[in-house]
């Protein structure tokens, strides 16, 4: 045992050295600083944040995973947590965290002007920072877009081995079936996955921009996509997707008669936040109208404050008709949406 | 007096397993204490699909994987022919190379609307579409069969030199010296790299989720993600765990009644001759391409591209982050398997808890993770610490010794084989107690298999996803975090910087783990 000694005080030492060593990292309860859990990669984000932070001199920590995970550790991590805004990119998780209690009222009522209220929680536990719209994109040489203006058209039967969409595993195809459980129930979301299923021009695989670009070279004429997939191909400067964007058009279609189905991603206050007032001096920021035009512009997203400019390339779709059905529904819909597509073998 | 110590000590080592392996309690515990509401649904919906793709991938990668292996093994270890050197380090290349990137590059090659498929399209009317399962699974066995090559070509160089030398006196070719001499040595070796070729497959999610293939753990990810029911989630990680347990066994009985080989004694190289000479290296130069040369010469493109930008500013530190957790992960991993393998050695061979603790390399490092923080939640939220487990460095890197603790434990167990008992039993009888003589006479034979143990838990931790993603601290990127965030917003261009540097920081290891192996 007392060779083993230094050994394991090696060892211990070893893995704790890390930790020590950039304190930089393991942020102190300061009075100025966010943390910040969220799900968005993207450029847009940083630079937002990098510019709150030139603006406020608060500084912002951030810890970016997926949606699941991240809410895994929120609930171990309790009342220790120091997270002080959580924002995800979809809302039915933003529901998911509202329901176990892994988020609190901001009590701002400034914010509840800014956000409308299909977009936000009621309790004002979470806000839609923006929203993505599940469109059809057609082959502009072989599709009238007027035979689609309904997600119901697609099961059309004479759309037959022409119609592409990715895996039941994505949450934007979960959260579109959970749309429609919510408005219409189970057993006509179980016929319309159904209908989608016999119309599949192949297997579901790859991405939404890979539906669009196979759509362009004939594999297809009509897919499923989120409409920032589609705004950033169709300005994207890479020759191969530019080629695709020649021959895509986007169409908006409607479920039934509510308007197309959204999406969000959102951010919530922490159940247990160290720094609330600077996190909800963010959630101000990020709602304020250069972050919103950022997101727009710069990530494709639709703003949800009015009066912000949508990207050029989304207003050349036409005019965005949201569903107004209140978000909180999509977390409740969503497991019996994954069962319905498991049901009709949507892969 | 020396013998409570020594069961002490065994004791110890013990306990060290069993904290190691808690997590995975948790998962295995899971129907005893999570709640799965919709595994009614998930036993009829999911699970048998599930089964049979995930069975159907790992026979279409282990065959394709050992087809790879182990002739090109036998070729640069035991014959000699132009281009053997360069060739025998650069097969090991692919090793480095994440299976999801991998995946992602494929796909932009081969796969339904790939550059070479339309190429291919064009010209010889035949368009392939790699996006399939048997796709997969060559995509799968091309990055992964390194696993299998490196300790075959160790087995065949090192592990057999008399035996071959001897057949060749009397007699037998090269094919008969492969078939009737060659592989029943190399058996264990062999089958302890398709183990953890398996393990690759079996946990991999990335990748299959791309391709559209549903296997055990995707299933995990919609049951958890799609169902919001964890519980299900975890029980389909205890299907997983069942197969891998099914897998352990065949493993095993690879190494019944094996003969043992004259270790440390090089074969003879001979000059290969006749069309071989060129057909041989032809064939390995092939398989390179296609492995390495086109995922390579597509990241290659894209980084030289002028429209893709790439930000130093944030890769830098994602640089140093990626070798701090490399190497902090890859000694402290090492260091915990050299007292398993001492406690294997010394005290019992069978140690449950160690065995339970080698299974996080199967289980998908989001299951890991979960199981991770369910334990350090629990200091945390009563602040019993002065700082919080959760989101620190010292608990990412007790997770990463979980997680790769078979593929540091492997070498060193395959190592230790070679060394008859007869040697223990002389330290033994000359009066060093069991840690001594396990230090001075085991350990110093045990460097090259020591150096490779730490240079693959390097590498698998460079390439580690899930666990750093989500244990990790604020405002901490890795090389790998970043290439997967470009990667899942389609930005496949802009990921191949951090992907590139991916595969440039595990051919630092891998170079190293050469220039040792050619010293010998």
């Amino acid at each position: 045992m007392k060779q083993l000694l230094p050994l394991l005080t090696a060892t211990l030492l070893l893995g704790a050295c890390g930790g020590n060593e950039r304190p930089a990292t393991t942020p102190e309860p300061e009075p100025a600083a966010v943390n910040v859990y969220s799900h968005r990669h993207y450029d847009t984000d940083k630079a937002l944040f990098e510019r709150f932070t030139q603006e406020t001199g608060i500084p912002v920590n951030l810890v970016m995973a997926d949606d699941d995970e991240v809410l895994a550790r929120l609930e171990q991590e309790g009342a220790s947590s120091p997270c002080d805004l959580l924002i995800t990119s979809d809302a039915g998780r933003l529901g998911l965290a509202a329901e176990r209690g892994l988020l609190q009222p901001s009590g701002d009522a400034g914010l509840d002007a800014l956000v409308p209220a299909h977009l936000r929680d009621g309790q004002g536990r979470w806000y839609a920072l923006t929203m993505r719209a599940r469109v059809v994109a057609y082959h502009k040489d072989k599709v009238d877009p007027a035979t689609i203006a309904t997600y119901d058209d697609l099961t059309r039967p004479d759309w037959k081995g022409r119609l592409l969409v990715r895996s039941s595993a994505n949450i934007y195809n979960q959260s579109l079936v959970s749309a429609l459980v919510a408005h219409e129930g189970r057993e006509k979301a179980l016929a319309w996955c159904q209908g989608i299923v016999a119309n599949m021009a192949r297997e579901p695989k790859g991405g939404d921009t890979d539906q669009m670009l196979a759509l362009a070279e004939g594999q297809g004429d009509v897919a499923i996509v989120n409409s920032y997939y589609a705004g950033k191909l169709l300005t994207s400067d890479e020759p191969e997707k530019q080629a695709a964007a020649q021959v895509i058009g986007i169409v908006f279609p409607s479920l039934g008669t509510h308007g197309t189905h959204v999406n969000v991603s959102g951010a919530g206050l922490a159940a247990h936040a160290p720094h609330k007032p600077e996190a909800l001096k963010l959630l101000h920021f990020l709602l304020g109208t250069e972050a919103q035009a950022a997101f727009a512009e710069g990530n494709k997203e639709y703003p949800v404050r009015a009066g912000v400019p949508v990207a050029p390339v989304l207003q050349g779709f036409g005019e965005l008709v949201p569903d107004s059905l209140p978000l909180e529904e999509l977390a409740r819909n969503n497991a019996t949406a994954v069962m319905v597509m498991e049901e009709a073998g949507w892969r | 007096m020396a013998v409570a110590a020594t069961r002490r000590a065994g004791r110890g080592i013990g306990l060290i397993a069993l904290l190691l392996a808690l997590p995975l309690v948790v998962v295995l515990t899971a129907p005893l204490h999570t709640a799965a509401p919709h595994w009614a649904h998930v036993l009829e919906h999911q699970l048998w699909d599930q089964l049979g793709e995930t069975l159907a991938l790992l026979g279409i990668t282990l065959a394709l994987s050992l087809l790879f292996a182990v002739p090109s093994a036998w070729l640069v270890a035991t014959r000699d022919f132009p281009g053997r050197r360069i060739l025998g380090w650069a097969l090991v290349l692919p090793l480095a190379m994440p299976t999801y990137i991998a995946a992602f590059l494929y796909a932009a090659l081969l796969g339904p609307t790939g550059v070479l498929s339309r190429w291919l399209g064009e010209h010889l009317g035949w368009r392939p579409d790699i996006m399939d399962l048997p796709g997969l699974g060559l995509v799968l066995a091309l990055v992964l069969y390194p696993y299998i090559y490196l300790p075959a070509r160790a087995a065949f160089r090192m592990g057999m030199g008399l035996e071959l030398d001897a057949a060749r006196t009397l007699g037998a070719r090269g094919l008969r010296r492969f078939g009737r001499v060659a592989l029943p040595l190399a058996r264990p070796a062999i089958a302890a790299g398709a183990l953890l070729v398996a393990m690759e497959t079996l946990n991999d999610y990335g990748a299959v989720k791309y391709y559209g293939i549903r296997t055990l753990t995707t299933g995990i990810f919609r049951s958890w993600s799609g169902l919001y029911d964890l519980g299900s989630a975890l029980r389909l990680s205890l299907v997983l765990l069942a197969l891998v347990g099914v897998l352990l066994g065949l493993e095993r009985l690879t190494r019944r009644d094996v003969r043992q080989g004259t270790a440390q004694v090089a074969a003879t190289r001979a000059p290969l001759t006749g069309p071989w000479r060129w057909l041989a290296p032809l064939l390995l130069v092939l398989l390179w391409t296609l492995a390495a040369g086109l995922p390579l010469g597509r990241m290659l493109a894209d980084v030289t591209s002028t429209t893709v930008t790439v930000s130093w500013k944030e890769l830098l530190p994602a640089i140093g982050h990626t070798g701090q957790v490399a190497v902090a992960a890859a000694m402290f991993t090492l260091v915990v398997a050299l007292l398993f393998a001492y406690r294997q050695r010394y005290g019992n061979p069978n140690d449950p808890a160690i065995r339970l603790a080698a299974l996080g390399y199967t289980v998908p490092g989001a299951v890991i993770a979960i199981g991770v923080m369910t334990l350090a939640g629990i200091p945390d939220r009563a602040g019993w610490l002065p700082f919080a487990l959760i989101g620190s460095l010292p608990l990412l890197t007790y997770a990463f010794a979980l997680r790769f603790l078979a593929v540091g434990l492997g070498p060193l167990e395959g190592g230790l084989r070679l060394q008859r008992p007869e040697l223990d039993q002389a330290a033994r009888t000359l009066g060093a107690r069991p840690f001594r003589a396990f230090l001075r006479v085991n350990l110093p034979l045990l460097r090259p298999a020591l150096l490779a143990a730490a240079t693959l838990v390097a590498i698998d931790v460079i390439k580690e996803l899930p666990l750093t993603l989500i244990l990790r601290p604020f405002n901490f990127d890795t090389l790998s975090t970043k290439a997967y965030e470009l990667a899942r917003i389609e930005q496949l261009r802009e990921a191949s910087w951090p992907a590139l540097l991916i595969v440039a920081a595990g051919l630092l290891p891998v170079l190293l783990l050469e220039r040792m192996a050619g010293r010998k």
